[in-house]
């Protein structure tokens, strides 16, 4: 006791700084062992977690397995499917065990099809998963909302539209992408009807996404795009290009043509490659009138489209450029030249203004 | 002098300390705060996304790996086969062998079947001539792969090679004894198509170490914590480093730094800016600075991004000559760095770029080793004049001490949080024993070379890269 008033006494003689500075310490001291001791618990859990994980998964797809096989043909749910709702229904309100059970159902729903996968969908909703999804779109967290629209997309809940559907202006974009993305998965191309009047911007990552979904049915016939094409959001415009480029909307093309001469230069490029992959030849002649107004890249572009839609009568055009000086446009024109006329060709090795492009040229020509 | 000026020197002198040691604990304070919130942010946001869409889309954009190798006969073929191992569809590997004298080469001509063809090369940015050709192999399980081989020029030269051979819209370098997670690209090409108010001009990413990790087929097995102490030091400074500060930068959009050892860039810029500089031993600190400035003038919004995800595991110094070697480039590469871009430091042209990301590296970076050493001194000098006030001296060691392992903790404890790596059973034990003992087995290392830096710098101009020899990862069954 007298040892600790003395430490006491000897601490308050202390200036008022170093005081202050001892005590910052001793906090910090004190949360350095708090956080040792935190980090430890953190680790066993963890480490509980992911041995319960491994469990878990074993039980609920033991479980999921003996409920499909369970069907029986007179009733529509039979008795051993009743109890396996019941008891999954009762790991329910556990948040941890049920992202297991809809993880399983998801993992298992893509595994299999036709009648186990609306079995598996009805299992959805007699165990009040859907409800519990449908309670996260209430949510005022955006994340909250994201996953509980990804879950109805995952488990192609059309009845949710209505309550998606309210989420495609959300301030979020990620609830953006998630309600665009149950859009198309449910509605394929139908739901694709939000790009009418969408005023953000789609992200390349989005438009990938949503063509990804969209190429896994086998839809060839898709809904008119031209609305897009003409679109004010530049993003959407050069969304409906890919899926012109996609799905060879031929019947476009006029619009296409026009869009050769739009104020953002992303999509006249974009529009000379799709007018490539069409077939585009009524596109050569604009662009070669335009040519020297055009931007280095759109003209690369051009000469990617003449590469493909070359004729004799463009050879005038091409030998114009062979001394180009973009490097890529000059190995183009070369590559053209000889497709077209190789005589010419293997006259420039005479030309004197070759010995600019030796190398070049006999690249070329071992082609 | 007579006393009171003496007295009002050293009054001085003690405020000044004070005041750049408060500030550096009070930024990195704000700093772990906000790289706490991004990293929140980022696993929320990543927990929507889907990246096997990416993974088969033939409509992601292409990226080119560009790596240079230099005398790396030991791994290259180990390392080439993890990096055509990657998950992404539209990607290619150019391997630019740089001078080796070693077989380097030869290793791969055979691993891969390669074969010569003929190439020319569109030189947008000047390098070393090719010295045996460019290859590409015969067989089309490697259509991936291209291997140049080139005169020696260094790291940056080797870089604007790939530069100019890369047909892809972006390149992401690395170096070639580094491993790559699969998921590496997907990953981190995402922020270039994802951000939509600004262009993504570079993403940098994690870097982890790899050594005592086991590796199989080019793809790491089991992470382990080495033995070694110093390797041990490194890694809480790793992720110290990257958890701790680049993700606030990120957020902050003050990057001024990808690792040399994976970063991804815009193509079209980094050829626009010239590329690699090739007469400074941070070139991958210079070319951010280079097309950050380049933007800025040009008054192009653009961000330069971070993924926190490790995604890159490398080997790192396991003895203190070859760590002392890389901190000395280190220290000398932001110098070089800086004073090359003086211009923008403190200047309101560059917006936050010129008044924050600037000055924070000039002050805490380039000048903390200096200021520590000159504190040192200052500090002998009071004791052989008999002024220091012991009772103050020892406190703010103990806090100064206190707050470095406690930062050191909370490293760890968002590490835990997010990508808990060191799964195994008593790692948790060593990492936080670590974290006491790392100001002593590490830091005074740190001080030293970055010192040795500075006076190589200044009188020793023709030191260039120094030594970094390989051992190799552990691989399964070694």
């Amino acid at each position: 006791m007298i040892d600790y008033q003395y430490l006491i006494d000897y601490f308050e003689e202390f200036p008022f700084l170093v005081q202050l500075v001892w005590r910052i310490s001793g906090v910090l001291f004190l949360a350095i062992v708090l956080l040792t001791i935190y980090l430890k618990a953190i680790r066993y859990k963890l480490r509980k977690k992911e041995n319960e994980h491994v469990t878990f998964k074993k039980e609920y797809e033991a479980l999921l397995v003996e409920y499909l096989y369970a069907e029986s043909e007179d009733e529509q749910v039979s008795t051993e499917q009743q109890s396996i709702i019941l008891k999954l229904k009762n790991h329910l309100p556990i948040k941890y065990k049920r992202k297991m059970i809809i993880s399983v159902l998801y993992n298992l729903m893509n595994e299999v099809s036709g009648e186990m996968a609306e079995s598996i969908k009805t299992l959805y909703y007699k165990t009040g998963l859907i409800d519990y999804a449908l309670k996260r779109l209430k949510n005022k967290n955006w994340y909250v909302i994201a996953k509980g629209i990804g879950e109805l997309r995952r488990f192609k809940i059309e009845e949710a539209h209505g309550a998606v559907i309210k989420f495609i202006k959300h301030p979020k974009n990620e609830v953006r992408k998630e309600t665009q993305l149950y859009l198309v998965n449910l509605f394929r191309f139908e739901g694709l009807s939000f790009l009418d009047d969408l005023e953000t911007p789609l992200s390349e990552w989005a438009q990938l996404q949503l063509l990804e979904v969209l190429q896994k049915f086998d839809d060839q016939q898709i809904c008119d795009i031209k609305p897009w094409l003409k679109s004010n959001n530049n993003t959407v415009v050069l969304f409906a290009l890919k899926l012109a480029q996609i799905y060879n909307q031929f019947e476009v093309k006029d619009i296409l043509i026009d869009l050769l001469s739009h104020k953002e230069k992303e999509i006249r490029i974009c529009v000379i490659e799709v007018l490539t992959n069409m077939y585009g030849i009524e596109a050569k002649e604009i662009l070669k009138t335009n040519f020297n107004e055009l931007s280095i890249e759109e003209q690369l572009s051009f000469f990617g489209l003449l590469e493909n839609l070359v004729v004799p009568s463009d050879e005038p055009f091409i030998e114009k450029h062979i001394f180009h000086k973009n490097f890529e446009i000059q190995l183009l024109a070369l590559k053209i030249l000889k497709t077209i006329n190789i005589d010419k060709f293997m006259g420039l090795d005479k030309l004197p203004s070759n010995k600019e492009v030796p190398e070049m040229f006999n690249l070329v020509n071992n082609v | 002098m007579d006393t009171s000026t003496v007295n009002l020197i050293l009054k001085t002198l003690h405020y000044l300390f004070f005041i750049y040691a408060f500030s550096a604990i009070l930024s990195y304070i704000i700093l772990s705060i906000i790289s706490g919130k991004e990293t929140i942010n980022y696993l929320k946001k990543k927990s929507f996304v889907n990246y096997k869409d990416i993974l088969s889309s033939t409509m992601s954009p292409s990226i080119t790996i560009i790596a240079p190798a230099y005398n790396e006969s030991l791994n290259v073929v180990e390392n080439v086969r993890s990096l055509l191992s990657n998950h992404y569809v539209n990607y290619d590997v150019i391997i630019v062998n740089d001078g080796s004298k070693d077989d380097s080469l030869e290793k791969l001509i055979e691993a891969y079947d390669l074969e010569k063809i003929d190439y020319i090369i569109n030189e947008k940015i000047k390098t070393q001539p090719i010295r045996s050709g460019v290859f590409k192999s015969k067989n089309p399980a490697f259509e991936k792969l291209m291997v140049v081989d080139k005169e020696n020029g260094g790291k940056a030269d080797a870089l604007n090679m790939g530069l100019n051979i890369s047909t892809s819209k972006y390149v992401a370098c690395i170096d070639v004894d580094c491993l790559l997670i699969e998921d590496a690209l997907q990953k981190m090409i995402k922020p270039f198509l994802d951000v939509t108010n600004a262009q993504v001009i570079a993403t940098g990413g994690v870097i982890r170490i790899a050594n005592s990790c086991v590796i199989k087929g080019g793809k790491l097995i089991d992470v382990n914590l080495p033995n070694n102490l110093l390797i041990q030091s490194q890694i809480l400074e790793y992720l110290r480093a990257f958890l701790l500060g680049r993700m606030a930068w990120s957020r902050l959009n003050g990057l001024l730094v990808i690792s040399g050892a994976f970063g991804i860039f815009d193509k079209k810029i980094a050829i626009d800016v010239g590329g690699y500089d090739t007469n400074t031993v941070g070139e991958d600190m210079e070319i951010i600075v280079r097309m950050r400035r380049y933007m800025e003038e040009q008054g192009r919004k653009y961000r330069v991004t971070y993924i926190p995800d490790p995604l890159c595991w490398t080997e790192a110094p396991d003895n203190y000559k070859i760590f002392i070697s890389q901190r000395n480039r280190w220290t000398r590469g932001t110098i070089e760095t800086l004073r090359k871009h003086r211009k923008i430091g403190f200047n309101p042209k560059y917006g936050s770029f010129g008044l924050l990301s600037y000055p924070y590296w000039l002050i805490f970076e380039r000048l903390a080793p200096i200021i520590e050493v000159v504190g040192i001194l200052y500090f002998v000098v009071l004791i052989v004049l008999r002024e220091v006030r012991w009772e103050y001296a020892f406190t703010f060691i103990v806090l100064a001490y206190l707050f470095s392992v406690l930062f050191s903790i909370v490293a760890l404890y968002s590490e835990e949080l997010t990508f808990h790596q060191y799964k195994k059973k008593g790692t948790g034990y060593k990492l936080v024993l670590l974290s006491a003992l790392e100001p002593f087995v590490l830091h005074p290392f740190i001080l030293y070379a970055a010192i040795r830096g500075n006076i190589d710098y200044y009188f020793n101009k023709n030191k260039k890269w120094g030594e970094m020899k390989r051992k190799g990862f552990t691989t399964e069954g070694a």
